[in-house]
């Protein structure tokens, strides 16, 4: 396990240098850049000259990298000219409450994609398999700013029972406004739940014509134990890699709706540095996703492994 | 003494999509207690239908059309799922083939072992665990206690058979359905799991149903054999008085294809040709001519009727001849 683990590490660097180097390209190649951004289109070319030499920005690309390399192992992931703060405090403020909405908003998915894999793995091939799988799968495929659209027209502008804008300010006052959370949460988990679902439901009809069903059931284990003494936990381990693999695309999904809500979270930092050319913002929310892609597809082996004892000892 | 398993008449139609096969047409077979009967056929001619029809657990589209099926003087056919399952892992036990997928793969053995004790609320969760633990060192297991903490992965394909037996009897079932059980382990152990079954049938009084393909193992652990062709019965005696005398010609198809140590070097082993008719299409009026080396027009005319002598019943219209009859005595066959 530890072996196993070292190696998923070293892979992970490796991954986060390549990651890294490319975002620096690809923001350094687009046009305008950060001075025009931050001095206005009116800015005169030496007015712009200078603030480049002043941040470093006229220096080449490598060395520019390098220096942000450097500074990042020594913890200082840059400065905000735009934000007028440091990297570091902006995402200490942001990234707990983008974890706190993506978080919650897996869960609540998965919670309810679980139990409805399972429906539709017991009645599957009825009209109640194909109804559930017509939902979700129409649910799946909207984009997530229109769905969190109409869901403001009904839940706010029309009904007016919850506010069509996420809290602001620290992660307490996020915390204080649960009702504002539920909008949000309802535009990723509703889109997403497709996505465990149809995992949960092959799963489950997979498990459920393996001989040790028909063992338990010559036990004479009726089907709730069938199902929650023994299908259960070897259906849900595909679910759980899959929880790992998908948070790049639970991030994403963060990024659109943060903006749509106003959520003042990484996802809505990440759009308004990308708007501005905010480089130490943009490089610093890319690695942060980085690392969370990482970090999830280790969590979904340690998860399988801890499910399945075959795996565990695969990797001793 | 009642018997424990009354098998009459049984009818299993299997649907699957627009089409029904008649997977077991009308068979009859009894078993008394502490008794053991080998049910023998090549694979698709209806003897692993007939036990999942015993366990009440018929796949998907299997249905009892008629017949019934007494265990221990209860007629199972149309009982509710409730109380078939009631009878199931408790009066009955079953072994299977694969002991390799048989078990849960994420559970302890101990406690797959223990399970049915808690199902059928014969023991709380501590005094369940103590019987498997228990049982697990009947069957064979060395240091039971351990390996009941083990996976099913951990164990080799014999001891998880063991572990699968172990799971069969928890509960003291008086029936024991064993589907082919030594199908998928090596010689040896076959041997040692088929010794195994004898011990243990002595020690609990309890009657086993043994389904095989293989006459070797027939031979040596039943007390009874009823040979299977087609979704029939084609012949059934106590097990000395079949192998000595023997009359129909799918028996000796069989038995004939078995290789022996005199079977001299360079002979080409016999075989039955062709296959098992397809139960869903026409079938001859004697099921077995079309493959039978003795067959003639009669076969192929009527269908043979079911002949009974001793005991020792059969559907033949051209049997094996037999001089004398010298098993009548030694066989003892149940009546």
């Amino acid at each position: 396990m530890i072996g196993f683990l070292v190696r998923r590490l070293l892979q992970a660097v490796a991954v986060l240098f390549i990651v890294t180097i490319m975002v620096f390209i690809l923001i350094h190649r687009l046009p305008g850049g950060p001075a025009r951004a931050e001095l206005g289109v009116q800015a005169t070319p030496t007015a712009i000259a200078s603030f480049n030499q002043q941040h470093g920005f006229d220096k080449g690309l490598w060395t520019q990298y390098w220096t942000w390399l450097a500074e990042l192992v020594r913890g200082d992931l840059g400065y905000s000219f735009k934000e007028n703060s440091t990297v570091s405090a902006l995402l200490v403020d942001r990234l707990p409450k983008t974890a706190l909405l993506a978080g919650v908003s897996v869960l609540v998915a998965v919670l309810f994609a679980i139990p409805l894999g399972v429906v539709q793995a017991l009645r599957r091939n009825t009209i109640v398999d194909y109804m559930f799988t017509a939902v979700t799968f129409v649910l799946y495929s909207t984009p997530s700013f229109w769905l969190s659209l109409i869901l403001v027209l009904v839940f706010s502008v029309n009904l007016g029972l919850l506010p069509a804008q996420a809290p602001q300010g620290s992660i307490g006052a996020v915390l204080s406004q649960p009702s504002g959370l539920v909008l949000p949460v309802a535009t990723i988990a509703l889109i997403s739940v497709a996505l465990y679902s149809r995992y949960m439901r092959s799963s489950t009809i997979d498990n459920l014509t393996q001989d040790y069903v028909r063992t338990a059931r010559a036990k004479g284990a009726a089907t709730s134990r069938i199902l929650f003494g023994h299908v259960l936990r070897n259906a849900v381990s595909p679910v759980l890699t899959l929880l790992g693999l998908s948070l790049p695309f639970i991030l994403s999904g963060t990024l659109i709706t943060e903006r749509v809500f106003n959520y003042p979270g990484m996802g809505l930092l990440f759009y308004n540095a990308a708007v501005t050319q905010d480089y130490p913002v943009l490089l610093a929310v890319t690695l942060i996703v980085a690392v969370a892609t990482v970090v999830g597809s280790v969590f979904a082996d340690i998860c399988y492994a801890l499910l399945d004892p075959r795996v565990r000892y695969a990797h001793a | 003494m009642a018997a424990i398993l009354e098998i009459s008449d049984l009818v299993v139609d299997i649907r699957s999509g627009r089409s029904t096969v008649r997977a077991v047409d009308g068979i009859s077979l009894t078993i008394e207690p502490g008794r053991t009967l080998g049910l023998v056929g090549e694979s698709g001619c209806g003897k692993s239908t007939t036990g999942l029809a015993v366990l009440g657990l018929l796949p998907a589209g299997g249905k009892v059309t008629s017949g019934s099926i007494r265990i221990d003087g209860q007629d199972i056919v149309g009982l509710r799922e409730a109380e078939a399952r009631a009878i199931r892992g408790r009066t009955v036990g079953v072994v299977f083939q694969d002991p390799m997928t048989a078990l849960n793969p994420t559970q302890r053995i101990g406690a797959q072992v223990a399970e049915p004790l808690l199902i059928h609320g014969m023991a709380n969760r501590s005094s369940a665990m103590k019987q498997a633990v228990d049982l697990l060192g009947e069957v064979g297991l060395s240091r039971p206690a351990a390996q009941a903490q083990r996976f099913p992965h951990e164990l080799s394909g014999g001891m998880r058979q063991r572990v699968m037996i172990a799971l069969a009897l928890i509960c003291g079932p008086k029936l024991l359905v064993a589907d082919e059980p030594t199908t998928a382990l090596d010689v040896t152990t076959q041997d040692q799991i088929l010794q195994l079954f004898d011990s243990l049938q002595q020690s609990r009084d309890m009657s086993i149903l043994l389904i095989t393909h293989d006459m070797g193992v027939v031979a040596g652990h039943t007390d009874e054999v009823a040979v299977m062709y087609a979704g029939r019965l084609a012949e059934h005696a106590a097990t000395p008085r079949l192998f000595g005398g023997y009359r129909h010609r799918y028996t000796e198809a069989l038995l004939e294809s078995i290789p022996t140590l005199d079977t001299p070097r360079g002979q080409r082993l016999a075989t039955i040709a062709g296959l098992p008719p397809n139960l869903g299409g026409q079938l001859a009026p004697c099921r077995f001519a079309p493959r039978c080396a003795h067959a003639a027009k009669v076969c192929f005319d009527a269908e043979p009727s079911w002949s009974e002598q001793h005991s020792h019943g059969y559907a033949c219209h051209l049997p094996r001849r037999i001089d004398t009859d010298p098993i009548t005595e030694i066989a003892g066959a149940p009546s």
